[in-house]
């Protein structure tokens, strides 16, 4: 593929929508981000989607469906805020120690659920419905269902909050990061192996359960930095969510997730979420920006039928260049 | 075989659960305590767990209701829907309660229906059936009452806070309309709206806003008409699109940020961080006098944890034989006003004056109704605090 | 040992774990008797509780199995039951019949089933994602019409007297059975029964013996539409009202359900007509015994962990016949 078709193809849908945005706010006198607070949020909202597509997308990917990933992030981040909290009492440096302990403790919790799911050998799906369940208990437990606040209100979340180019310098270590690991080692050739040709790959050798292990710690780990990030966006955690009330995290990605690895034919599926979620963030903002016109209700739906349009299109896509390419004489 | 054989187990199980369940019969109702030592056993049905409102009420009841009178309180899980409510009351009947204290508002009616079915004791706690159904249910014998907020409460809450920022001379707001709709939101929000000094659709005064801000699922800004303060924006809500709407208005630096719920949880960071002066319908915690003290939370009207506390004396009295009613024998209905603080100095002497041990509503302030009372008198007490 | 003893050692272990599903709802009703005995309370009214809390269940998930058996997942079928339960309330209070009632609620759930088999099968989209956005969309117009009309109640309702006469065990063990036979009757004694296994199970072989794909998953997707209007119907009969959030939680109880049952999520020839239903019970009893057992609010976080690992447990043990070399997906 040429260069700048890679190039095209992979700013098309972003600069796209962009495009489309950018006019049904100016033709309705708003703007889609209104001032430097506004981008702060914009960068914020996109490096949370972003990373949850690839939480979401590593185990995915490989056939293993992970309903713990919402849980994961809550529970990181009530534990690290606790544990932050009882270090620092709020001051210097808590947002650092605190993303840190985030990461650890996500990537635990990660060991933990991969842990499960190669010990018990049963469907992953299945084990992380358990996961779920197991992690939302353990939250509810450690705050008595109460919301989180005085743990993570301080000065050092807030100016993490306020300036774009602390999530945007998350946005590209997680970046770089994944695509190193997963494009340009030994763990990343077998994970791909895995994910193509699941028998062929063991029968060759390939240790199946290091790797998957390994998927569910960065999964984790990647969960735990989402957490952090929502808890610098909201100021508070939610403790109180029972009975798969955390789920609701993972169906936001699955738009960016398959926007992305459709933008990544072009270039690299890592860098197509990075895109997706640039999309996300521009949808989110103009319906903040429409707050008044577009209830929470309709914007479901809307991104429920951006969903639906977009698989229609992407699972029969030769189907529709043969119907509307010009027939040969 | 085996399969038949598991077949046949299973369904003899179900149907042996189903058979055994059917044979209970409604008039196999609990009857009223013994007056004496028994313990008075209440179940609290609940939707919040989290809520500072929530929690303030809980510790009351827990700690210092309990720990006075000879009554154990066992409070729900966080009940989603009409049949977790129904269900709970169901159990809390079959575990032998007496009496069903409500703070969850699915289903206020089959609430009420379910008690009567199974002769416990009900009541509302800080909060209102809607007219209709009170009038359908106010005869029921087993419908204990209600104090709380009314719609019209909830309606003066939202003018009073409107009339506040107004008379300080706001030219430029921001409101936050909570969870919409949510009646109480509703209500709050339309008087707000009024007390701004703006109109709705055309319509100033409760039933002309709130009927419209339930038909729009929110404020319509194209139907919203104000004299000289100017809504710089309007949001609701708690999703993904929540802070960049907050930002939105932080953004216009508004004189003042009006929220009918839940800021001093969701935004007070944001708000006391950009400096913008801010008011909220919520209760009196050490976080909201931090805010008020240390913030720029300048108006905060909310119920005091104790508030809770005569419709518990009411209830006691019903479990214990002595039920209050009004003259035509109808159960209680007491509306009950806001606190309202604009300084610290008031925030505080409210939010110490109602502390554990020694809460507004005291042992010794409901001591002077549980028993025989007559309903003026207990009428009087709730009003006079 | 010889091979013979070897199999029969086999065929004792394999019986064994395919009455565990049963035995464990036997102990489990066993332990509620003996719980609410012990602690004094109404035994009677007790197992009523349990029989409406798990009526609705059994019910949407005994039609689910259809969905699950071609090794499908459907998760907006709780956001149906709420959809459903709208639209008849609705209807009840235009037209004031019962009968429209009953059969809009029905209409509307075979519709919304057949909505997502028709997204799925006739664009080729994920069932999963379809169902995704189904739930999303499902959702959203039911929240949007109750709060609508719900006004100051902050609901929908019909008149507690119509469905009165028909909240009582005699009616739902009535309805309970005669779905369960319909469906068990379809499963156990049709060619859709067979062919859905052998479809769940070797969907490519399936096909190349001259399988409609199609036809079968939308059988399924009715069965499961029939199951989510019953269940509908169920749930207004129990309460008479609708709000936003009614039926919440059965989405994904569902799926623990029939795992819980011994159905195992891959579908395929494995699958039991009767797991919904055992499974079902089984995991209301355990929650209603882990809520007796374990007191105060903490508890519900507890008795929430205790329950996964015991759902976790009976999961691995109902598996141990199908353990293959490779990480199960």
């Amino acid at each position: 593929m040429k260069a700048s078709k890679k190039i095209i193809g992979t700013l098309a849908i972003p600069v796209i929508t962009a495009a489309v945005l950018l006019i049904l706010c100016a033709a309705s006198g708003k703007s889609m981000i209104a001032n430097r607070t506004g981008f702060n949020y914009f960068t914020l909202y996109a490096a949370i989607v972003m990373i949850t597509t690839m939480a979401l997308s590593i185990n995915l990917n490989s056939g293993r469906f992970d309903f713990s990933l919402g849980a994961m992030a809550v529970l990181a981040s009530v534990l690290s805020a606790k544990i932050t909290y009882g270090l620092l009492s709020g001051g210097a440096g808590s947002a650092a120690l605190m993303l840190c302990l985030n990461v650890v403790i996500g990537a635990l919790l990660g060991l933990v659920s991969g842990g499960l799911y190669v010990t018990l050998r049963i469907p992953p799906i299945i084990t992380s419905l358990g996961v779920t369940l197991i992690y939302e208990g353990v939250t509810f437990t450690i705050t008595g269902g109460k919301y989180v606040m005085t743990e993570v209100r301080n000065a050092s979340m807030t100016a993490f909050a306020g300036n774009w180019y602390w999530p945007a310098l998350i946005i590209l270590a997680v970046l770089a990061f994944i695509i190193y690991l997963f494009d340009h080692t030994r763990f990343g050739y077998d994970y791909k192996a895995l994910q193509s040709g699941q028998k062929v790959a063991v029968n060759t050798g390939i240790r199946e359960v290091p790797n998957a292990l390994w998927c569910y710690v960065i999964c984790g780990a990647l969960m735990g930095v989402v957490g952090f990030l929502n808890v610098a966006r909201s100021a508070n955690i939610n403790g109180g969510s029972l009975n798969f009330g955390s789920i609701g995290i993972m169906f936001t990605a699955f738009l960016p997730m398959f926007i992305g690895g459709y933008i990544g034919r072009f270039s690299n599926d890592k860098v197509g979420y990075l895109m997706a979620a640039l999309c996300m963030s521009m949808l989110n903002s103009t319906f903040a920006a429409f707050s008044n016109e577009i209830s929470a209700s309709t914007q479901s739906i809307i991104n429920a039928v951006l969903l639906v349009v977009f698989l229609i299109y992407l699972n029969n896509e030769g189907l529709l260049k043969k119907i509307l390419s010009p027939r040969k004489a | 075989m085996k399969k038949a054989l598991a077949l046949i187990l299973a369904l003899v199980m179900v149907l042996t659960l189903a058979a055994c369940g059917g044979s209970s019969t409604d008039s196999e109702a609990q009857t009223p305590a013994d007056e004496g030592d028994k313990t008075v056993k209440i179940g609290v049905l609940v939707s919040d767990v989290s809520g500072e409102e929530a929690l303030g009420f809980r510790a009351y009841y827990e700690d210092y209701i309990a720990k006075n009178y000879n009554v154990t309180f066992t409070y729900t899980e966080q009940l989603e829907d009409a049949a977790a409510e129904k269900a709970a009351i169901e159990k809390f009947a079959a575990q032998g309660y007496d009496a069903i204290l409500s703070l969850a508002a699915s289903d206020r009616a089959t609430q009420i229906e379910t008690c009567e079915a199974n002769g416990l004791y009900y009541a509302v706690v800080s909060g209102m059936l809607d007219d209709a159904q009170f009038e359908q249910y106010k005869g029921n014998e087993h419908f204990v009452g209600q104090i709380g907020p009314s719609m019209d409460t909830e309606y003066e809450a939202g003018y009073a806070m409107g009339q506040y920022f107004a008379q300080q001379g706001v030219k430029t707001v921001g409101i936050y309309g909570a969870f919409i709709p949510n009646p109480m939101h509703v209500y709050r929000t339309a008087g707000v709206l009024a007390g701004l000094g703006c109109t709705y659709g055309g319509a100033s005064d409760k039933d002309g806003i709130a009927g419209q801000l339930f038909g729009d699922q929110g404020v319509d800004m194209s139907k919203v008409a104000c004299g000289d303060i100017q809504i710089v924006g309007y949001f609701q809500g708690f999703g993904d699109t929540t802070f960049d709407e907050l930002f939105a208005i932080i953004g216009q630096q508004p004189d003042a940020f009006l929220s009918v719920g839940m800021a001093t949880t969701f935004f007070a960071d944001s708000l006391n961080g950009a400096n913008i002066p801010y008011s909220d319908i919520d209760s009196f915690t050490s976080g909201n006098a931090a805010n008020m003290a240390d913030g720029t939370l300048t108006y905060l009207a909310g119920k005091y944890s104790s508030s809770i506390g005569p419709i518990f004396a009411a209830t006691l009295n019903a479990v214990n034989g002595n039920p209050i009613r009004d003259a035509e024998g109808n159960a209680i209905s007491i509306s009950q006003s806001y606190l309202v603080a604009t300084d610290s100095a008031t925030f505080d002497s409210i939010f110490n004056g109602d502390k554990g041990d020694s809460p507004i509503f005291s042992k010794d302030v409901l001591d002077t109704v549980i028993g025989a009372v007559s309903y003026d008198d207990f009428v009087k007490l709730v009003e006079s605090k | 040992m010889d091979n013979e003893a070897i199999l029969r050692k086999y065929k004792l272990r394999q019986k064994l774990i395919n009455i565990l599903p049963v035995a464990a709802l036997a102990v489990l009703f066993t332990i509620l008797v003996v719980t609410v005995q012990a602690k004094g309370y109404r035994l009677d009214m007790y197992l009523k509780i349990v029989f409406n809390e798990g009526v609705v269940l059994a019910v949407v998930a005994t039609g689910a199995v259809f969905i699950y058996t071609l090794g499908s997942f459907d998760i907006s079928l709780g956001a149906s039951t709420l959809f459903s339960a709208t639209m008849g309330v609705m209807t009840y209070n235009a037209t004031g019949s019962l009968a429209l009632m009953i059969l809009v609620i029905f209409g509307a759930a075979v519709g919304c089933s057949l909505l997502s088999s028709v997204l799925a099968s006739v664009f080729h989209i994920p069932v999963f994602v379809t169902t995704v956005a189904m739930m999303s969309v499902l959702s959203a117009i039911a929240a949007q019409i109750i709060t609508t009309n719900g006004g100051a109640v902050g609901g929908i309702s019909i008149p507690s007297a119509l469905v009165k006469p028909l909240d009582n065990m005699g009616f739902k063990i009535a309805a309970l059975a005669v779905f369960w036979l319909v469906c068990f009757f379809v499963f156990s004694f049709t060619k859709i029964g067979r062919r859905q296994k052998f479809l769940g199970g070797n969907p490519v072989c399936a096909q190349l013996t001259g399988i409609q794909v199609n036809k079968y998953a939308i059988i399924a997707f009715v069965m499961a539409g029939l199951g989510v209007g019953l269940g509908a119907f169920l749930t207004l009969v129990y309460t008479p009202s609708v709000t936003a959030t009614t039926a919440g939680s059965i989405g994904m109880n569902i799926v623990v359900a029939i795992v819980f049952g011994g159905m195992p999520i891959s579908g395929g020839p494995r699958s039991r007509i009767y797991a919904a239903l055992v499974g079902g019970f089984s995991y209301i009893l355990l929650n209603n015994i882990l809520k007796l057992l374990i007191d105060s609010n903490i508890g519900y976080g507890v008795s929430q962990i205790v329950s996964a690992v015991f759902f976790l447990a009976v999961v691995y043990v109902t598996g141990l016949n199908y353990r293959s070399q490779m990480l199960p997906r």
